[in-house]
């Protein structure tokens, strides 16, 4: 058995390398960094820079020895926009061009911090570009790396250092790019997120200003208040209902329940809310309409979630019901004589708990991030409002840390539950 | 020997064909073809919101849909607006039919998106089987684990608002039971004797797999596609309230956005419209598959007996 539960595990890990490959590519690659977002069009770039630092974001994507800075943007001067080209002094169209003996102006956006690595790459041509000053007009390469160090409290700013100089005749430029060392060829964002997940360090919020792995810690008890009850009840009903069904199957009382199932299924999510909460919390009053204050709170959301899912898990467990009714076993009970209360009771039932403890484990992670809407309609604390206000301020930290814990958390579920399976079925082969 | 046997067995032998055979079957529903007329509706009623703003798009004139008219406020459904207006006096009508539009337009490219995906995936997977089998029992492991809402979500957030990000979040997200379905039904008819003949004879294996074998699985897809269309035009309403999917444009989520706040000073006919239309539309697109599953693959059958 414990072989068993040591082989699942390790056959998770692929999974679990999969699930934070897909964060990573979802929110760092594709997303790229939230600076922007979170500080606002107008923040400087100095503070987008040490926003990233603090993040990592300043960091190449998978690897690299060197990496992009926000002090000075890449530039390319066939498609720079005019505002780019009037800091860099360029003119109205074309390559910057430098006479003989002028030096290259960068336009820094801050103070270059002291003690790092860095590296000018410039691309251009010209009879005085150096170390190529044969006048070809390919373009050339200029690399320099230089380091920043403290002088009198000062560092470069705006200067010419290392410096660029038209030796020899004009010179044309056409990309500048300022680098900084990384500490090696894997300091990626890529390594310092899985060094990250591996630490279980969530980061921080951005809108909240809380250590992510608090604010998911506030918020998973009133989440499982909500979705405890709810699938508690909803194993119960659904089960009941699909018991009945199958005592009863073919007659008006199966076909009539398979009908509303069915309907119950088509009706919006959104449409169940919002009438539940207009007709019974506002019109008649029965339930307060907001809040998480007393038990009260928590009756009409248990009572929309278990009508939600109700149609689905009706149907689902009254087909694994009939399913095991065609089986040779209950044809034997039946021509024993067996009654068939007795049969679905005692026979279907303990052979059907297989499907049944499956989709209940399946349905576990579901308890953590509760339910979206339903926190959000009712105002519930927990991890669903969490997720929606962290959308809306494009709190990328909280998203990812509640969409990775989920993964995690479904992964386990699912090792659960073929534990349980074998635990509960003696059939299912161990190896 | 069960119905799709029989009829597979009647195709061999050049009878009726097995597609014809099971759209019959289909068709001698009345439940089935109630379904059907529905769904022309829905997509006659898609077709003219089409038709209707690229028309006012190319006009360049503010659609009728859009049309504010403050003296028109709150009107209840009559003759002149069959479904009353709103709060802005906007005819209710008109943004059902673009609602259905967006509806009609989510559920299709987002198929376009999982689909190829799914059965692509599947194909390759069930068919060579070894390592390329578990690259893609890994990719669809790993997607099936990370909690389905949210991952639309978090895509749709990374993306940024609007309807690209919707078709992207659910088109993504939702490949992997195509895949699991078709990759099983690779694995089957890869052992079928059609399948060892066109080995015998040396074809390639792109041409046994994509003429020989998806034309028998193919099934599989269709009826995916009619089962996942109303989850995606219920994803598309979930996103377009939270207002990170239709901008500016009246889609049915917006429609519940707006007619939710309504609704409290006693104006129901919007709510009332879009409900009645989702609800249609979906329940019609949940029965036509069950009816087509039954048709197609008797081994998905939902018991009935």
């Amino acid at each position: 058995m414990w072989r068993y539960v040591l082989k699942r595990l390790l056959q998770a890990i692929p999974t679990v390398v999969g699930v934070v490959l897909i964060t990573f590519i979802l929110f760092n690659v594709v997303g790229g960094s939230p600076a922007a977002t979170v500080l606002g069009q107008h923040a400087d770039a100095r503070s987008l820079a040490e926003y990233e630092a603090a993040r990592g974001y300043d960091k190449p994507l998978f690897c690299g020895n060197w990496t992009a800075t926000r002090a000075l943007e890449a530039v390319d001067f066939e498609t720079a926009p005019p505002g780019v080209r009037a800091r860099w002094g360029a003119g109205q169209d074309g390559w910057l061009r430098l006479e003989d003996g002028e030096a290259l102006h960068l336009p820094l956006a801050f103070l270059l911090p002291a003690g790092e690595r860095w590296r000018l790459t410039v691309a251009g041509r010209g009879a005085g570009f150096p170390q190529h000053g044969s006048g070809s007009c390919r373009t050339t390469q200029w690399k320099k790396n230089f380091h920043t160090v403290e002088k009198n409290g000062e560092f470069f700013h705006g200067v010419e250092i290392p410096e660029f100089r038209a030796a020899g005749g004009p010179v044309e430029i056409r990309r500048v790019r300022l680098e900084r060392a990384t500490r090696h060829f894997l300091d990626s964002q890529l390594a310092h997120y899985a060094g990250r997940v591996l630490r279980l360090d969530f980061g921080t919020s951005s809108s909240l200003n809380q250590p992510v792995a608090r604010l998911l810690k506030a918020g998973i008890g009133p989440s499982l208040a909500l979705t405890v009850p709810i699938l508690l009840v909803e194993l119960g009903v659904s089960l009941t209902l699909a018991l009945l069904c199958a005592y009863r199957r073919g007659a008006w009382l199966d076909r009539g329940l398979v009908a509303v199932c069915v309907a119950l299924m088509s009706v919006n999510y959104l449409v169940w809310i919002v009438i539940g909460q207009y007709v019974f919390a506002y019109r008649l009053g029965w339930f307060p309409v907001w809040g998480f204050e007393s038990w009260r709170h928590l009756l009409l959301p248990v009572g929309i979630g278990v009508a939600t899912g109700l149609g689905v898990n009706v149907r689902f467990y009254r087909t694994i019901l009939l399913e095991e009714m065609h089986k040779d076993y209950v044809k034997t009970a039946f021509a024993k004589g067996l009654g068939r209360g007795r049969v679905l009771f005692k026979h279907v039932l303990k052979n059907a708990l297989g499907p049944v403890i499956t989709n209940v484990a399946l349905a576990l992670p579901f308890l953590y991030t509760g339910s979206l809407l339903l926190e959000g309609f009712f105002g519930i604390p927990g991890l669903g409002y969490l997720s929606l206000n962290a959308i809306h301020s494009a709190d990328v930290d909280v998203v990812r840390a509640v969409v990775l814990v989920g993964a995690l958390l479904f992964t386990v579920a699912n090792i659960l539950a073929d534990i349980a399976l074998a635990w509960v079925d003696p059939r299912v082969k161990l190896s | 020997m069960s119905g799709a046997a029989v009829i597979r067995g009647a195709a061999a032998e050049g009878g009726v064909s097995f597609g014809r055979e099971a759209w019959r079957q289909v068709w001698a529903s009345w439940l089935a073809r109630a379904c059907l007329v529905v769904l022309g509706v829905f997509c006659l009623a898609a077709l003219a919101g089409e038709t209707a703003h690229a028309w006012y798009a190319w006009q360049d004139v503010t659609p009728p849909w859009q049309m504010q008219d403050l003296s028109a406020r709150y009107l209840p459904p009559g003759a002149e607006h069959w479904l009353g207006t709103d709060g802005l006096g906007r005819d209710v009508f008109l943004r059902l039919v673009q609602g259905a539009r967006i509806a009609f337009q989510v559920g299709v490219v987002s198929s376009l998106i999982a689909i190829p995906i799914g059965v692509l995936l599947g194909c390759l997977g069930g068919y060579f089987g070894g390592k390329v089998d578990d690259v893609v029992v890994w990719l669809s492991t790993t997607f099936a684990s990370i909690p389905g809402l949210l991952f639309v979500l978090a895509i749709a957030m990374v993306v940024g608002k609007g309807l690209l990000g919707v078709f992207l979040a659910i088109g993504l997200t939702t490949w992997v039971g195509i895949c699991r379905l078709i990759r099983a039904e690779v694995l089957q008819q890869k052992e079928r004797g059609y399948v060892r003949a066109a080995r015998a004879l040396g074809f390639s294996h792109g041409r046994i797999l994509f003429r020989h074998i998806l034309p028998n699985v193919i099934h599989v897809a269709l009826v995916s596609f009619t089962l996942r269309f109303p989850a995606a035009i219920g994803t598309e309403v979930f996103l377009s309230f939270l207002g990170i999917g239709a901008q500016g444009e009246p889609s049915w989520g917006v429609m519940i956005s707006s007619a939710r706040l309504r609704l409290w000073q006693g104006m129901w006919w919007e709510l009332a419209a879009v409900t009645a239309a989702i609800f249609a539309v979906v329940l019609a697109f949940n029965l036509l598959g069950d009816a087509l599953r039954d048709a197609l693959d008797p081994r998905l059958r939902t018991v009935q007996d």
